[in-house]
Protein backbone atom coordinates (compact mmCIF):
# COMPACT_ATOMS: atom_id res chain seq x y z
CA UNK A 1 0.00 0.00 0.00
CA UNK A 2 3.01 2.29 0.80
CA UNK A 3 4.99 1.64 -2.22
CA UNK A 4 1.70 2.03 -4.35
CA UNK A 5 1.01 5.43 -3.24
CA UNK A 6 5.04 6.13 -3.21
CA UNK A 7 4.59 5.65 -7.37
CA UNK A 8 1.80 8.00 -7.39
CA UNK A 9 3.43 10.50 -5.17
CA UNK A 10 7.17 10.85 -7.32
CA UNK A 11 4.75 10.91 -11.03
CA UNK A 12 2.62 13.48 -10.22
CA UNK A 13 5.18 15.37 -9.06
CA UNK A 14 6.79 16.21 -12.48
CA UNK A 15 3.70 16.04 -15.09
CA UNK A 16 2.97 18.81 -17.08
CA UNK A 17 0.35 21.40 -16.54
CA UNK A 18 -1.81 20.06 -19.30
CA UNK A 19 -2.26 16.33 -17.69
CA UNK A 20 -2.79 18.36 -14.21
CA UNK A 21 -5.69 19.93 -16.09
CA UNK A 22 -6.65 17.24 -17.55
CA UNK A 23 -7.04 14.73 -15.12
CA UNK A 24 -9.42 17.42 -12.47
CA UNK A 25 -11.39 18.19 -15.56
CA UNK A 26 -11.90 14.48 -16.33
CA UNK A 27 -12.51 14.11 -12.36
CA UNK A 28 -15.52 16.48 -11.99
CA UNK A 29 -17.16 15.19 -15.31
CA UNK A 30 -17.14 11.63 -14.00
CA UNK A 31 -18.88 13.22 -10.74
CA UNK A 32 -21.18 15.07 -12.40
CA UNK A 33 -22.14 11.65 -14.44
CA UNK A 34 -22.51 9.84 -11.24
CA UNK A 35 -25.17 12.08 -10.08
CA UNK A 36 -26.59 12.19 -13.07
CA UNK A 37 -27.06 8.11 -12.92
CA UNK A 38 -26.87 7.26 -9.33
CA UNK A 39 -25.13 3.80 -8.45
CA UNK A 40 -23.75 2.79 -5.33
CA UNK A 41 -19.95 3.60 -5.71
CA UNK A 42 -17.13 3.82 -3.03
CA UNK A 43 -14.16 4.69 -5.78
CA UNK A 44 -16.56 7.71 -6.46
CA UNK A 45 -16.19 9.28 -2.56
CA UNK A 46 -12.42 8.72 -2.40
CA UNK A 47 -11.44 10.95 -4.73
CA UNK A 48 -13.37 14.09 -3.56
CA UNK A 49 -13.26 17.92 -5.05
CA UNK A 50 -15.30 21.48 -4.53
CA UNK A 51 -15.18 22.46 -8.04
CA UNK A 52 -18.61 20.83 -8.92
CA UNK A 53 -20.04 22.15 -5.83
CA UNK A 54 -18.33 25.76 -6.53
CA UNK A 55 -19.34 25.95 -10.20
CA UNK A 56 -23.10 24.66 -9.45
CA UNK A 57 -23.29 27.24 -6.45
CA UNK A 58 -22.44 30.54 -8.66
CA UNK A 59 -24.70 29.19 -11.34
CA UNK A 60 -27.50 28.86 -9.24
CA UNK A 61 -26.85 32.01 -7.33
CA UNK A 62 -26.67 33.70 -10.58
CA UNK A 63 -30.05 32.08 -11.59
CA UNK A 64 -31.49 33.19 -8.72
CA UNK A 65 -31.41 36.89 -9.36
CA UNK A 66 -34.30 39.40 -9.52
CA UNK A 67 -33.44 42.04 -11.90
CA UNK A 68 -34.22 44.85 -10.66
CA UNK A 69 -35.18 48.55 -12.39
CA UNK A 70 -32.84 49.65 -9.16
CA UNK A 71 -29.33 49.32 -10.26
CA UNK A 72 -27.33 50.41 -7.30
CA UNK A 73 -29.31 47.77 -5.24
CA UNK A 74 -28.70 44.73 -7.68
CA UNK A 75 -29.46 41.42 -6.25
CA UNK A 76 -26.41 41.99 -3.99
CA UNK A 77 -27.36 40.30 -0.55
CA UNK A 78 -29.54 37.41 -2.39
CA UNK A 79 -26.33 36.17 -4.50
CA UNK A 80 -24.88 36.00 -0.79
CA UNK A 81 -28.02 34.76 0.31
CA UNK A 82 -27.89 31.45 -1.62
CA UNK A 83 -23.97 31.16 -1.37
CA UNK A 84 -24.44 31.00 2.55
CA UNK A 85 -27.53 29.20 2.35
CA UNK A 86 -25.92 26.51 0.32
CA UNK A 87 -22.27 26.17 2.46
CA UNK A 88 -23.75 26.82 5.63
CA UNK A 89 -26.14 24.53 5.24
CA UNK A 90 -23.36 21.55 3.32
CA UNK A 91 -21.18 22.23 6.62
CA UNK A 92 -23.96 21.50 9.20
CA UNK A 93 -25.10 18.20 7.56
CA UNK A 94 -21.62 17.00 7.41
CA UNK A 95 -21.29 18.04 11.23
CA UNK A 96 -24.40 16.23 11.86
CA UNK A 97 -23.38 13.62 10.24
CA UNK A 98 -20.07 13.31 11.64
CA UNK A 99 -21.12 13.77 15.48
CA UNK A 100 -23.88 10.48 14.72
CA UNK A 101 -20.74 8.70 14.31
CA UNK A 102 -20.60 8.31 10.53
CA UNK A 103 -17.01 7.70 9.41
CA UNK A 104 -17.25 9.85 6.25
CA UNK A 105 -14.64 12.61 5.96
CA UNK A 106 -15.60 16.38 6.09
CA UNK A 107 -14.13 17.12 2.98
CA UNK A 108 -15.95 13.74 1.47
CA UNK A 109 -19.62 14.94 2.87
CA UNK A 110 -19.11 18.33 1.96
CA UNK A 111 -17.95 17.21 -1.74
CA UNK A 112 -21.07 15.04 -2.09
CA UNK A 113 -23.91 17.25 -1.22
CA UNK A 114 -22.22 20.18 -3.33
CA UNK A 115 -22.47 17.51 -6.76
CA UNK A 116 -26.11 16.49 -5.59
CA UNK A 117 -27.43 19.99 -5.94
CA UNK A 118 -26.73 19.45 -10.07
CA UNK A 119 -30.59 18.16 -10.57
CA UNK A 120 -31.99 21.22 -8.92
CA UNK A 121 -29.87 23.51 -10.74
CA UNK A 122 -31.50 22.21 -13.61
CA UNK A 123 -34.91 22.78 -12.37
CA UNK A 124 -33.96 26.69 -11.73
CA UNK A 125 -32.59 26.58 -15.49
CA UNK A 126 -35.80 24.53 -16.63
CA UNK A 127 -37.85 27.21 -13.76
CA UNK A 128 -36.78 30.22 -15.23
CA UNK A 129 -37.29 29.37 -18.89
CA UNK A 130 -40.77 28.28 -18.12
CA UNK A 131 -41.40 31.78 -16.41
CA UNK A 132 -40.71 33.09 -19.56
CA UNK A 133 -43.85 32.21 -20.55
CA UNK A 134 -47.18 33.45 -19.40
CA UNK A 135 -47.86 33.38 -16.15
CA UNK A 136 -50.63 31.37 -14.69
CA UNK A 137 -51.96 27.93 -12.41
CA UNK A 138 -50.86 25.46 -15.38
CA UNK A 139 -47.28 27.24 -15.30
CA UNK A 140 -47.08 27.05 -11.58
CA UNK A 141 -47.81 22.92 -11.63
CA UNK A 142 -45.15 22.67 -15.04
CA UNK A 143 -42.82 24.49 -12.47
CA UNK A 144 -43.61 22.72 -9.12
CA UNK A 145 -43.59 18.76 -10.91
CA UNK A 146 -40.00 19.73 -12.78
CA UNK A 147 -38.85 21.11 -9.21
CA UNK A 148 -40.28 17.88 -7.38
CA UNK A 149 -38.84 15.50 -9.26
CA UNK A 150 -35.72 16.68 -9.41
CA UNK A 151 -35.85 17.15 -5.50
CA UNK A 152 -36.74 13.24 -5.81
CA UNK A 153 -33.57 13.00 -7.78
CA UNK A 154 -30.67 14.82 -5.48
CA UNK A 155 -32.24 13.16 -2.73
CA UNK A 156 -31.93 9.53 -4.21
CA UNK A 157 -28.09 10.52 -5.15
CA UNK A 158 -27.61 12.07 -1.97
CA UNK A 159 -28.53 8.79 -0.31
CA UNK A 160 -26.73 6.67 -2.58
CA UNK A 161 -23.64 8.04 -1.49
CA UNK A 162 -23.89 9.08 2.43
CA UNK A 163 -26.45 6.39 3.70
CA UNK A 164 -23.72 3.90 4.03
CA UNK A 165 -21.27 5.62 6.05
CA UNK A 166 -23.73 5.65 8.48
CA UNK A 167 -24.32 3.02 10.91
CA UNK A 168 -27.81 1.28 10.82
CA UNK A 169 -29.88 2.42 13.24
CA UNK A 170 -29.06 6.34 12.77
CA UNK A 171 -29.93 6.37 8.77
CA UNK A 172 -32.87 8.21 9.37
CA UNK A 173 -31.30 10.81 11.63
CA UNK A 174 -28.50 11.34 8.93
CA UNK A 175 -30.96 11.67 5.94
CA UNK A 176 -33.36 13.96 7.24
CA UNK A 177 -31.21 17.28 7.21
CA UNK A 178 -30.33 16.66 3.77
CA UNK A 179 -33.77 15.84 2.91
CA UNK A 180 -34.68 19.66 4.81
CA UNK A 181 -31.71 21.17 3.07
CA UNK A 182 -32.89 20.38 -0.17
CA UNK A 183 -36.30 21.01 0.40
CA UNK A 184 -35.29 24.54 1.30
CA UNK A 185 -33.39 24.91 -2.32
CA UNK A 186 -36.22 23.37 -3.63
CA UNK A 187 -38.77 26.16 -2.01
CA UNK A 188 -35.94 28.68 -3.21
CA UNK A 189 -36.58 27.84 -6.72
CA UNK A 190 -40.06 27.25 -6.58
CA UNK A 191 -40.82 30.63 -4.92
CA UNK A 192 -38.33 32.74 -7.43
CA UNK A 193 -40.12 35.21 -9.70
CA UNK A 194 -38.53 37.14 -11.99
CA UNK A 195 -39.69 40.53 -10.77
CA UNK B 1 4.43 10.65 3.48
CA UNK B 2 7.55 12.41 2.21
CA UNK B 3 10.41 10.89 -0.38
CA UNK B 4 12.93 10.63 2.27
CA UNK B 5 11.36 8.28 4.16
CA UNK B 6 11.67 5.51 1.39
CA UNK B 7 15.50 5.30 1.72
CA UNK B 8 15.76 5.73 5.77
CA UNK B 9 18.52 2.92 6.62
CA UNK B 10 20.82 3.36 3.55
CA UNK B 11 20.82 7.25 2.80
CA UNK B 12 21.62 8.19 6.58
CA UNK B 13 25.27 8.72 5.63
CA UNK B 14 24.84 10.14 1.88
CA UNK B 15 21.34 12.62 2.89
CA UNK B 16 24.44 14.61 5.07
CA UNK B 17 26.62 14.75 1.81
CA UNK B 18 23.22 15.88 0.33
CA UNK B 19 22.65 18.89 2.55
CA UNK B 20 26.62 19.88 1.88
CA UNK B 21 26.34 19.81 -1.37
CA UNK B 22 23.68 22.38 -1.14
CA UNK B 23 25.28 24.77 0.55
CA UNK B 24 28.63 24.74 -1.92
CA UNK B 25 26.49 24.56 -4.95
CA UNK B 26 26.59 28.13 -6.42
CA UNK B 27 22.92 30.17 -5.38
CA UNK B 28 20.79 30.08 -8.58
CA UNK B 29 19.21 33.09 -9.53
CA UNK B 30 17.55 33.17 -12.96
CA UNK B 31 13.87 32.53 -12.87
CA UNK B 32 13.51 29.09 -14.74
CA UNK B 33 9.43 28.90 -15.03
CA UNK B 34 8.58 32.56 -15.93
CA UNK B 35 5.00 31.56 -16.92
CA UNK B 36 4.05 29.67 -13.83
CA UNK B 37 5.81 32.71 -11.55
CA UNK B 38 3.86 35.17 -13.61
CA UNK B 39 0.72 32.84 -13.22
CA UNK B 40 1.17 32.37 -9.18
CA UNK B 41 1.31 36.77 -8.67
CA UNK B 42 -1.07 37.46 -11.53
CA UNK B 43 -4.33 35.95 -10.28
CA UNK B 44 -3.78 36.82 -6.35
CA UNK B 45 -3.10 40.06 -7.02
CA UNK B 46 -5.89 40.94 -9.36
CA UNK B 47 -8.24 39.08 -7.26
CA UNK B 48 -7.17 41.91 -4.76
CA UNK B 49 -6.82 44.79 -7.20
CA UNK B 50 -10.65 44.00 -8.29
CA UNK B 51 -12.00 43.69 -4.41
CA UNK B 52 -10.02 47.24 -4.01
CA UNK B 53 -11.38 48.69 -6.98
CA UNK B 54 -14.57 47.38 -7.65
CA UNK B 55 -16.92 50.12 -6.89
CA UNK B 56 -14.77 52.40 -9.18
CA UNK B 57 -14.86 50.36 -12.01
CA UNK B 58 -18.67 48.34 -12.06
CA UNK B 59 -21.55 49.42 -10.52
CA UNK B 60 -22.89 45.65 -10.35
CA UNK B 61 -21.48 43.73 -6.95
CA UNK B 62 -22.54 40.67 -8.73
CA UNK B 63 -20.17 41.03 -11.87
CA UNK B 64 -17.33 42.14 -8.62
CA UNK B 65 -18.07 39.18 -6.73
CA UNK B 66 -18.46 36.28 -9.73
CA UNK B 67 -14.93 37.59 -10.83
CA UNK B 68 -13.24 37.23 -7.41
CA UNK B 69 -14.69 34.23 -6.41
CA UNK B 70 -13.52 33.01 -10.76
CA UNK B 71 -10.06 34.55 -9.67
CA UNK B 72 -9.72 32.96 -6.11
CA UNK B 73 -10.36 29.67 -7.82
CA UNK B 74 -7.76 30.00 -10.19
CA UNK B 75 -5.22 30.84 -7.82
CA UNK B 76 -6.19 28.13 -5.77
CA UNK B 77 -5.89 25.55 -8.18
CA UNK B 78 -2.77 26.75 -9.57
CA UNK B 79 -0.99 27.23 -6.41
CA UNK B 80 -2.04 24.05 -5.21
CA UNK B 81 -1.45 21.91 -8.54
CA UNK B 82 1.33 23.89 -10.94
CA UNK B 83 3.36 26.44 -9.32
CA UNK B 84 3.85 24.98 -5.56
CA UNK B 85 5.43 21.95 -8.09
CA UNK B 86 7.57 23.38 -10.53
CA UNK B 87 8.83 26.66 -8.37
CA UNK B 88 10.02 25.01 -5.39
CA UNK B 89 9.36 21.17 -5.50
CA UNK B 90 6.31 20.86 -2.97
CA UNK B 91 2.88 19.76 -3.19
CA UNK B 92 0.22 18.82 -0.51
CA UNK B 93 -3.06 17.10 -0.89
CA UNK B 94 -5.30 15.08 1.02
CA UNK B 95 -5.69 11.32 0.16
CA UNK B 96 -8.48 8.96 1.29
CA UNK B 97 -7.50 4.78 1.43
CA UNK B 98 -10.01 1.83 1.18
CA UNK B 99 -10.42 2.19 4.53
CA UNK B 100 -11.96 5.21 4.05
CA UNK B 101 -9.96 7.27 6.32
CA UNK B 102 -8.59 10.43 4.76
CA UNK B 103 -4.66 11.22 5.10
CA UNK B 104 -3.43 14.73 4.30
CA UNK B 105 -0.03 14.14 2.24
CA UNK B 106 3.02 16.69 2.03
CA UNK B 107 5.42 15.76 -0.75
CA UNK B 108 8.65 17.71 -1.45
CA UNK B 109 11.42 16.76 -3.65
CA UNK B 110 14.30 14.92 -2.78
CA UNK B 111 17.30 17.07 -3.04
CA UNK B 112 18.50 15.97 -6.22
CA UNK B 113 22.02 16.55 -8.13
CA UNK B 114 20.34 17.21 -11.38
CA UNK B 115 20.23 20.67 -13.24
CA UNK B 116 16.65 20.86 -14.00
CA UNK B 117 15.47 20.07 -10.79
CA UNK B 118 17.01 22.66 -8.39
CA UNK B 119 15.10 25.22 -6.70
CA UNK B 120 16.24 28.52 -7.88
CA UNK B 121 16.50 31.57 -5.26
CA UNK B 122 14.58 34.24 -7.67
CA UNK B 123 11.32 31.71 -8.06
CA UNK B 124 11.58 30.93 -4.40
CA UNK B 125 11.16 34.31 -3.02
CA UNK B 126 8.70 35.21 -5.26
CA UNK B 127 6.48 32.29 -4.79
CA UNK B 128 7.02 32.78 -0.65
CA UNK B 129 6.56 36.53 -1.19
CA UNK B 130 2.95 35.79 -2.80
CA UNK B 131 2.00 32.89 -0.53
CA UNK B 132 2.34 35.05 2.45
CA UNK B 133 1.52 38.53 1.65
CA UNK B 134 -1.68 37.71 0.02
CA UNK B 135 -3.55 36.04 3.09
CA UNK B 136 -2.78 38.46 5.13
CA UNK B 137 -3.80 41.22 3.00
CA UNK B 138 -7.08 39.09 2.90
CA UNK B 139 -7.42 38.95 6.78
CA UNK B 140 -6.57 42.22 7.10
CA UNK B 141 -9.94 42.77 4.50
CA UNK B 142 -12.04 41.06 6.50
CA UNK B 143 -11.29 42.62 9.65
CA UNK B 144 -12.16 46.28 7.42
CA UNK B 145 -15.65 44.55 5.96
CA UNK B 146 -16.21 43.40 9.51
CA UNK B 147 -15.66 46.88 11.42
CA UNK B 148 -16.84 48.90 8.89
CA UNK B 149 -20.08 47.30 8.45
CA UNK B 150 -19.76 46.04 4.57
CA UNK B 151 -21.09 42.63 5.70
CA UNK B 152 -22.24 41.81 1.87
CA UNK B 153 -18.78 41.66 1.23
CA UNK B 154 -17.81 39.28 4.14
CA UNK B 155 -18.80 36.45 1.94
CA UNK B 156 -15.83 36.72 -0.55
CA UNK B 157 -13.47 38.15 1.66
CA UNK B 158 -13.89 35.05 3.96
CA UNK B 159 -13.55 33.20 1.07
CA UNK B 160 -10.06 34.71 0.47
CA UNK B 161 -9.05 34.11 3.66
CA UNK B 162 -10.09 30.16 3.64
CA UNK B 163 -8.62 29.45 0.50
CA UNK B 164 -5.29 31.32 0.36
CA UNK B 165 -4.47 30.75 4.06
CA UNK B 166 -5.24 26.29 2.85
CA UNK B 167 -2.69 26.98 0.56
CA UNK B 168 -0.09 28.59 2.96
CA UNK B 169 -0.80 26.34 5.64
CA UNK B 170 -0.24 23.45 3.13
CA UNK B 171 3.01 24.27 1.91
CA UNK B 172 4.27 25.91 5.22
CA UNK B 173 3.95 21.98 6.65
CA UNK B 174 5.20 20.28 3.04
CA UNK B 175 7.96 23.22 4.47
CA UNK B 176 8.47 22.27 7.95
CA UNK B 177 7.93 18.62 7.35
CA UNK B 178 10.84 17.91 5.60
CA UNK B 179 13.65 19.75 7.54
CA UNK B 180 11.66 18.58 11.01
CA UNK B 181 12.64 15.20 9.10
CA UNK B 182 16.17 15.57 8.48
CA UNK B 183 16.56 16.43 11.86
CA UNK B 184 14.55 13.77 12.98
CA UNK B 185 16.44 10.99 11.17
CA UNK B 186 19.86 12.64 12.43
CA UNK B 187 18.65 12.47 16.27
CA UNK B 188 17.48 8.95 15.73
CA UNK B 189 20.56 7.78 14.29
CA UNK B 190 22.64 9.32 16.89
CA UNK B 191 20.15 8.22 19.53
CA UNK B 192 20.07 4.59 17.93
CA UNK B 193 24.03 4.56 18.16
CA UNK B 194 23.63 6.05 21.79
CA UNK B 195 21.73 3.03 22.81
CA UNK B 196 23.76 0.87 20.69
CA UNK B 197 26.37 1.71 22.65
CA UNK B 198 24.44 1.69 25.84
CA UNK B 199 23.39 -1.91 25.66
CA UNK B 200 26.83 -2.99 24.38
CA UNK B 201 28.15 -1.80 27.97
CA UNK B 202 25.16 -3.25 29.77
CA UNK B 203 25.86 -6.49 28.36
CA UNK B 204 29.50 -6.60 28.86
CA UNK B 205 28.85 -5.34 32.58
Amino acid sequence: MRSHIREFDSSTLNESVQNTIMRDLKAVGKKFMHVLYPRKSNTLLRDWDLWGPLILCVTLALMLQRSSIDSEKDGGPQFAEVFVIVWFGAVTITLNSKLLGGNISFFQSLCVLGYCILPLTVAMLVCRLVLLAEPGPINFMVRLFVVIVMFAWSIVASTAFLADSQPPNRKALAIYPVFLFYFVISWMILTFTPQ
Amino acid sequence: MLQQDSNDDTEDVSLFDAEEETTNRPKKSKIRHPVASFFHLFFRVSAIVVYLLCELFSSSFIACMVTIILLLSCDFWAVKNVTGRLMVGLRWWNHIDEDGKSHWVFESRKASAQESKTVSEAESRIFWLGLIACPVLWVIFAFSALFSFRVKWLAVVIMGVVLQGANLYGYIRCKVGSRKNLTNMATSYLGKQFLKQNTGDEQTS
